[in-house]
């Protein structure tokens, strides 16, 4: 059943097993997964399936440096299917080394290991639409595959690694009539969270209470309440709720909304690879199964441990668009288009500073000196993305030279003082609103130029190519666009330390033995990979823990497994 | 037991013959209007027109069990069950097994059991197969026993209509991955685990006026895109294509009705051997996005069913399709069988 929260009697209290708050891709996948054990769900969604000006208005706030984080209601959409409304679609799991504490890494190690996870993440690779959970290579796209880059043999940097793409899926479009005939489950939509009621002894959720915009307020009353709002608004949420504990729901020890992480992200430097350009695999192949996947680069897991360094890896990538030294058509239509783009898309377009006249003139030479790359470029997105459900993943150019930049997507060491806190501001439903002070380490930065410096030396010692950057500038390269888009990770950390998380391995909020969290706020650290398909296999793994804990009877999904 | 087969050279009917004669209990008498060449020996056979009473009166005489597998338009389906019922009655012929189909539920959506009444859109087929069911009630009257199965979608090695024609749509590129239009359940149940439902019906103790139903859906048969896409992989029609909603419903509508006319136009000049696009019928696109569930665990409990794996029967029908992997295209026949 889907119904607007209006049609709830005003005062009142519903009362059901689980209650979800936020159907994003973790409260949806959390969602049916209940359904299916049985248990009643009351699913909770701000907003409805379009998008609406005044709920959206709602995710406003400040950001402590506008240059290093988008405001707070960029990147993230409150209506049903969340921001996977807007996502890139890109999929890989987290290595098992992510999980690890690593002593070079500050604040490291999750409490659960890769394995823990691993059952959860086929699953949610099909809600994804990702295809079957195959993330290397040969296996994913048969054995006599061709190599990434022919010649390039490395026993410290992997080139087998793939990452898939969903269509992207919209989970609010793609799942909604699923929702709707789930025994059990009520969506409500238009209910926006505005207090999680503790009882008296702080120990144990009373309620969660919602307000729709036309006034209506009712609360929600549950065996189990799950916080699915995202990294930023599960901080909001539970730092707003400090009428019982002063400081915050599961704030005892300042740690909610702190540890806050996205990705460092950016092109650098120059490959040049030798030989033909068909030695090299820059592109997107597709899976059998019709699943457009990518390689890339990364450091093997002992490399990492033996050298120091964070995750990351690399891909091949066009030259910086806004430059237009690079003399292509295509990437110059895309920087003279890019008010047409939304924020979202656009924003890697635009560095900042503002194009000169010349600039300008350079670009639009470009595009009228290539026109056969420009309109066969523009052939291919129409057909295969504009127009296509499955749809192309970003603007790939014809490999002529032999030449790229590296596209770096690194983990952020965790930091107590980059974190979401509240502002003065209050929204219109008298919430706070919040402040976004992401930051980065000089550590990210040392630990993706020592990554650098090893993939340099490895194509060096191969033979195979040379790749160069400006040392000087890396910093500036890599921060350029500030943090990367709509990763909004770790402020509500698991781990065992009440002192340094918010949450146990169960995801229950430490202090609060009925309220949970799902979704990246709990992952402990970044992991080179973009969050989407480990929230919902974290999403999923919660369902299990959450049906057990409420029928005993039931059996996990691993347990199955071993059965 | 004597148990003749009514419609025996259907999918399920051929099959059933063959699953009968391995039992030590059953003499199997295959039936239809005519006896087709690739009869198989040691077989009787019976030919007969199941719209004829008298005819069919005569034939049932002497027999304990009759399955009733007629498909066909809509003449065949409810008439023919009428006349059946009518016939059993008076041939004293104890017990009919009566195969209907999931169609019954017309558009309901969820988990369906038996008990379960049609929805407000019912097709053509539906309410054949529901005028059938309630003839069969008119013989229970009478004092004969019948029990009802309502299998899903039939498949395995052998079937055109859910493995031979899918797989060819896979491999022209208009089926793949559908989306939230292929996001219905399949209900897909292998053809022994109908034959074995049919067995265990024979044998099943009925109560006296009571008609068990049972619907047949293996338990973990996936939804339709998961089915599309492991089959297209499994035939080598790869990679899979994801199919937009919209072109599915073009296909379906516009493409659909032409082809349909030349079809018949082509077999009414006696040109069958002209191979045309298989036209997509409405009906089946709109099936391929209904999240109807077939609840079969009565089936289970009280037929003692034990299901073929889906891996198990994918595995089969792929390893089926590409045997028969031929440049002639089959024939679908006359009779369509949809679910």
């Amino acid at each position: 059943m889907i119904d607007d929260a209006t049609h709830i009697q005003h005062g009142a209290c519903l009362h059901t097993d689980v209650c979800i708050v936020g159907a994003g891709p973790a409260g949806i996948a959390l969602a049916l997964d209940l359904s299916e054990r049985g248990l009643s769900v009351m699913l909770l969604e701000s907003g409805h399936l379009d998008l609406d000006a005044k709920t959206q208005a709602l995710y406003e706030g400040e950001v402590a440096d506008e240059r290093m984080h988008s405001p707070p209601d960029k990147y993230r959409h409150r209506r049903l299917g969340g921001s996977s409304a807007i996502w890139g679609g890109r999929c890989m799991p987290m290595d098992p080394i992510d999980f690890e504490s690593r002593n070079y890494v500050a604040d490291s190690g999750w409490p659960i290991s890769y394995t823990d996870l691993l059952p959860y993440y086929p699953q949610a690779n099909t809600l994804a639409e990702a295809g079957r959970f195959s993330y290397d290579a040969s296996e994913a796209l048969g054995a006599n595959v061709a190599p990434m880059i022919r010649g390039f043999n490395s026993t410290q940097i992997r080139t087998t690694g793939l990452e898939r793409f969903s269509c992207p899926t919209h989970f609010g479009t793609r799942y909604s009539k699923r929702l709707q005939l789930a025994p059990g489950v009520q969506v409500w939509l238009g209910a926006n969270c505005i207090r999680l009621a503790l009882h008296a002894d702080g120990r144990s959720l009373q309620a969660a209470e919602f307000a729709t915009l036309s006034g209506n307020r009712f609360s929600v009353s549950a065996r189990a309440t799950v916080l699915a709002t995202g990294g930023i608004e599960t901080a909001r949420l539970m730092l707003a709720s400090n009428d019982i504990s002063p400081a915050g729901v599961g704030n005892l020890h300042d740690v909610v909304g702190r540890y806050y992480m996205c990705h460092i992200a950016g092109n650098v430097g120059t490959l040049s690879l030798k030989g033909p350009t068909s030695n090299v695999l820059h592109g997107y192949e597709v899976a059998p199964e019709g699943i457009y996947c990518r390689r890339r680069l990364s450091v093997t897991a002992d490399e990492q441990r033996r050298r120091g360094l964070a995750n990351a890896v690399a891909r091949l990538h066009f030259p910086r668009i806004t430059d237009p030294s690079h003399r292509n058509g295509v990437l110059s239509g895309l920087f003279l288009a890019r008010k047409l783009i939304s924020y979202e898309y656009g924003k890697r377009l635009n560095d900042g500073d503002a194009a000169s006249l010349r600039t300008y003139t350079r670009h639009l030479l470009n595009v009228v000196t290539d026109p056969l790359d420009t309109s066969a470029f523009l052939t291919h997105w129409l057909t295969k993305r504009t127009l296509a459900d499955r749809k192309f993943p970003s603007v790939i150019l014809r490999n002529r030279t032999n030449r790229f930049s590296l596209e770096m997507h690194g983990e952020q060491t965790p930091s107590a003082s980059s974190r979401v806190t509240l502002s003065d501001k209050v929204d219109v439903l008298g919430m706070p609103k919040v402040r976004v002070d992401w930051r980065y380490s000089l550590a990210d930065i040392e630990s993706l130029r020592r990554t650098l410096d090893l993939i340099a030396q490895e194509f060096e010692v191969s033979g195979t190519g040379r790749f160069e950057y400006q040392r000087e500038t890396l910093e500036q390269d890599l921060t350029r666009f500030g943090a990367y888009g709509g990763h909004h990770i770790g402020t509500a950390r698991m781990g065992h330390d009440i002192r340094s998380s918010v949450v146990n391995t169960d995801c229950q909020v430490h202090t609060v033995h009925n309220l949970f969290v799902a979704g990246s706020a709990v992952f402990p650290t970044s992991s080179q990979a973009n969050p989407t398909l480990t929230l919902i296999a974290l999403a999923l793994r919660l369902g299990d823990t959450l049906s057990r804990r409420l029928d005993p009877r039931q059996i996990s999904r691993t347990e199955k497994a071993v059965a | 037991m004597k148990i003749v087969v009514l419609g025996s050279t259907g999918y399920i009917g051929m099959r059933l013959i063959e699953a009968l004669k391995a039992t030590s209990w059953a003499e199997a008498t295959g039936a239809s209007r005519t006896k087709p060449d690739h009869a198989q020996e040691g077989v009787n056979w019976l030919e007969v027109n199941t719209c004829d009473a008298a005819a069919l009166t005569r034939a049932l005489k002497g027999f304990d069990a009759v399955v009733n597998c007629v498909a066909g338009d809509r003449r065949s389906i409810a008439e023919g069950a009428r006349t059946l019922a009518e016939a059993a009655a008076a041939a004293r012929c104890p017990r009919i097994i009566h195969m209907s189909t999931m169609s019954v539920y017309g558009d309901l959506e969820g988990l369906v059991s038996e008990d379960m009444q049609p929805g407000p859109q019912l097709g053509w087929y539906g309410k054949a197969k529901r005028e059938a069911e309630n003839s069969m009630a008119g013989f229970v009257k009478t004092g004969g026993e019948v029990v009802m199965l309502r299998p899903g979608c039939v498949f395995g090695p052998g079937s055109e209509l859910w493995v031979g024609r899918t797989a060819r749509w896979l491999r022209s590129g208009r089926l793949g991955d559908l989306g939230v239009a292929g996001d219905g359940w399949s209900n897909l149940v292998h053809i022994d685990d109908v034959c074995q439902a049919v067995l265990a019906s024979l044998r099943l103790e009925v109560v006296s006026g009571m008609i068990p139903v049972f619907n047949l859906a293996a338990p973990d048969s996936p939804r339709w895109n998961e089915y599309f896409v492991g089959l297209a992989v499994g035939i080598g029609a790869t990679p899979v294509r994801r199919i937009s909603a919209r072109q599915i419903r073009l296909d379906s509508l516009i493409a659909g009705a032409p082809l349909k006319i030349a079809e018949r136009l082509l077999n009414d000049m006696g040109k069958r051997h002209v191979r045309l696009p298989e036209p997509m019928p409405p009906g089946l696109v709109r099936l391929w996005a209904q999240q109807i569930r077939l609840d079969s665990g009565p089936a289970a409990q009280s037929l003692g069913m034990v299901w073929t794996s889906y891996p198990d029967a994918l595995q089969s029908s792929v390893g089926w399709f590409s045997r028969k992997d031929r440049p002639n295209e089959p024939v679908v026949g006359e009779t369509t069988c949809t679910p």
